[in-house]
């Protein structure tokens, strides 16, 4: 389904690296049911993006799968461990990023990250190239109490990749960076997604979703209704768009024209034959755009 | 493998005694041990009526009295007032509310004596009376045949001064119950920073979580523990009992913590039980203080050992059976708690 050039081309394809069955889950606390009887599969090398607006659900189908929250109902299986037994060893295998930054205030960056290596029974990452990565090397021995949000968030992030995960599961990775400190994380996860690394990535920001994603699900109110590529999901739901500048009376106007409805063809057609036109270009429906047609909801 | 599983609970152990040198829970005990050490030893004195006026009345034929005269001023009471008659034993004492009198009188069954008391004293200072006049003097004088009707509250000839009797209380609440709430305000504060998730998905156990935080109790407490025995009584202590009892007590202190936090989310929830426990585990300490009454059913209550085998091990010839038996019992104990707080930590510490 997935063609991908990458080092994990030995490997055979089809294998699941997660695989959800039937998963429900409650909270006792409002007695509501936050994940309803879902069900997919992630394919090892694959990156994986749950999207749906807040209260979907992603982040408490995350906490089942990295044994956060406990199994109540369906069948779970991640990186080849039965979640209804779950042994501590199979964390060697896995990174964590979380959604709310959570690291040692009172230890510094550097401190935050040598302890957590040390817990791992696997080769581990040097701490000075991970700060580097994303940018707090300069402030590697400054207490993370004192770190913005962002810095914090940073510093999560990198410390979900420290035993070099086969199963990587990121929570909001870029949520909250400014743009350029967001587009190097997406870079990271291209790279180590490139290595070898399965991703879980859980979002609602489309355009991450759209850039880093092999495939994506649509989760709405606890349920998935949807799953599938970008380009698929493009090809199917997005309608094509035509951008057009051009002068009216010396001032430059834009406008959209749908490919597919009449009345936007015969206007184009109009402008290309007697307008002045400036500037025309194609666009694509984006994600965001397909979600709400799906869906009937934003993911704000 | 084995090893591996200690070294990661040692280096969790690193991390969480660099965090408690970083908070306020570590200066909180540090500070109450030297508090509680200087307030002993500056303002307590060693005994609490050495400063006090004995008032005394001799009602004997003049022969004996100045023998007994003699022998009340070779002896250290303190201040000795001697007074013709109860009436003006009776005035002076009303003028000086703390002082004590003591009327001697011989009839023809011998030497007989009086308290005269103001009537606050507690049972412990009326017994510590009694010794002294029955212990130190009337069995050296002649004719005494120790018939009076005393009931002796503590059968120990020994007693601790009253600097060293306060102690047990102070280690038990201390080493022994201040547990229950850092250990839980510990692990609430790493609930709150979200640490413990972090530590959830990494490939440790729940347990060498917990473990951790038993050693830094153990480590304050310990510490707490021995700077202010030594500080009061020095060598007279058995510190190997004293190291024992710690252990044992502090582990019984804090696993009890663990398993009462383990059942609530937040700190502020869990602070009516951890306090309500600790009132009940201390309900003995009446006991500590009236000696007389100890029925079968405060003894039960976990501070009655605590305080009796603290007690036992300050006294040079205390009864060390009594403190190992209690340690053995509270080992166990916090073993099971430590158990069950695991097992139910397991399901709900990342909830
Ligand atoms: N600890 C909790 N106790 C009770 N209900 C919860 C808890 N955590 C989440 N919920 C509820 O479960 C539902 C799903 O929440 P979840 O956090 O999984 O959503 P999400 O998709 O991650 O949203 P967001 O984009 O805001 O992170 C929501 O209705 C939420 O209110
Ligand atoms: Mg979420």
């Amino acid at each position: 389904m997935i063609e991908k050039e990458s080092s994990r081309g030995t490997e055979k394809k089809g294998e699941n690296m997660i695989s959800v069955e039937n998963l429900s889950h409650y909270y006792t606390q409002n007695q509501v049911f936050a994940v309803k009887n879902v069900s997919f599969q992630v394919e090892k090398g694959e990156i994986f993006g749950f999207l749906g607006p807040s209260g979907a659900g992603k982040s408490t189908t995350q906490g089942v799968l990295t044994g956060l929250l406990p199994l109540q109902q369906g069948r779970v299986r991640v990186a080849g461990h039965d979640l209804s037994h779950p042994k501590r060893t199979m964390f060697n295998k896995i990174g964590v990023s979380f959604e709310q930054s959570n690291v040692y205030g009172k230890l510094t960056a550097r401190e935050n990250l040598d302890f957590y290596a040390k817990l791992f029974d696997v080769p581990t990452m040097k701490t000075m190239d991970l700060l580097e990565m994303v940018g707090l090397d300069k402030v590697a021995d400054k207490k993370a109490g004192t770190f913005s949000k962002g810095m914090k968030h940073r510093l999560t992030f990198v410390r979900s990749m420290i035993n070099k995960p086969e199963m990587w599961f990121l929570d909001e990775p870029t949520t909250g960076l400014d743009p350029a400190i967001g587009s190097q994380i997406k870079d990271i996860i291209r790279q180590e997604n490139e290595k070898g690394a399965t991703v879980f990535l859980t979002t609602h920001n489309m355009q991450v979703a759209d850039e880093l994603c092999d495939r994506v699900a649509f989760i709405i109110d606890g349920e998935i209704k949807l799953i599938d590529s970008p380009r698929n999901l493009k090809l199917q739901f997005g309608q094509q768009m035509v951008v057009v500048d051009h002068l009216v009376q010396g001032q430059r106007k834009t406008e959209q024209f749908s490919l597919i409805m009449d009345e936007d063809k015969t206007r184009l057609n109009q402008l290309i034959q007697t307008g002045q036109i400036q500037m025309m270009h194609t666009k694509e429906a984006t994600l965001e755009e397909i979600f709400i047609k799906v869906t009937g909801r934003g993911l704000e | 493998m084995a090893e591996k599983t200690f070294q990661k609970l040692w280096i969790t152990f690193l991390k969480d005694l660099k965090l408690s040198f970083n908070g306020i829970y570590f200066y909180i005990e540090v500070g109450m041990a030297v508090i509680f050490t200087l307030v002993m030893v500056f303002v307590v004195p060693e005994n609490f009526d050495s400063s006090q006026t004995f008032h005394v009345v001799l009602d004997a034929e003049p022969a004996y009295q100045s023998f007994l005269r003699n022998l009340f001023e070779s002896e250290d009471l303190g201040q000795i007032q001697f007074h013709d008659d109860r009436h003006a034993l009776h005035q002076a004492m009303e003028a000086d509310r703390s002082s004590v009198g003591v009327v001697l009188s011989m009839d023809a069954q011998g030497l007989q004596y009086n308290l005269v008391l103001q009537g606050y004293e507690s049972p412990r200072m009326r017994t510590l009376l009694k010794t002294l006049i029955e212990g130190e003097l009337l069995s050296q004088t002649p004719g005494w045949s120790g018939t009076t009707d005393t009931r002796v509250l503590e059968p120990d000839s020994e007693r601790l001064t009253d600097r060293a009797h306060v102690l047990p209380i102070y280690l038990t609440v201390n080493v022994g119950l201040m547990g229950l709430f850092i250990i839980a305000a510990y692990i609430f504060l790493d609930k709150d920073e979200g640490v413990i998730k972090a530590f959830a998905v990494a490939p440790v156990h729940i347990w060498q979580y917990l473990a951790s935080k038993l050693c830094i109790m153990l480590i304050i407490g310990l510490g707490s523990s021995l700077l202010v025995v030594f500080a009061l009584v020095g060598r007279q202590a058995h510190y190997g009992l004293l190291l024992g009892a710690t252990v044992a007590f502090n582990l019984f202190g804090s696993t009890l913590g663990l398993f009462i936090a383990s059942f609530f989310d937040t700190m502020v929830k869990a602070m009516g039980a951890l306090y309500l426990a600790v009132m009940v585990l201390m309900i003995a300490s009446v006991s500590y203080f009236m000696p007389s009454f100890n029925p079968l059913w405060i003894r039960i209550f976990p501070s009655y050992p605590m305080l009796f085998s603290f007690r036992e091990l300050l006294l040079s010839n205390g009864n060390a059976w009594y403190v190992l038996q209690n340690i053995g019992f509270f080992l166990i104990l916090s073993g099971v708690l430590f158990g069950l707080s695991v097992h139910r930590f397991k399901r709900s510490i990342t909830v």
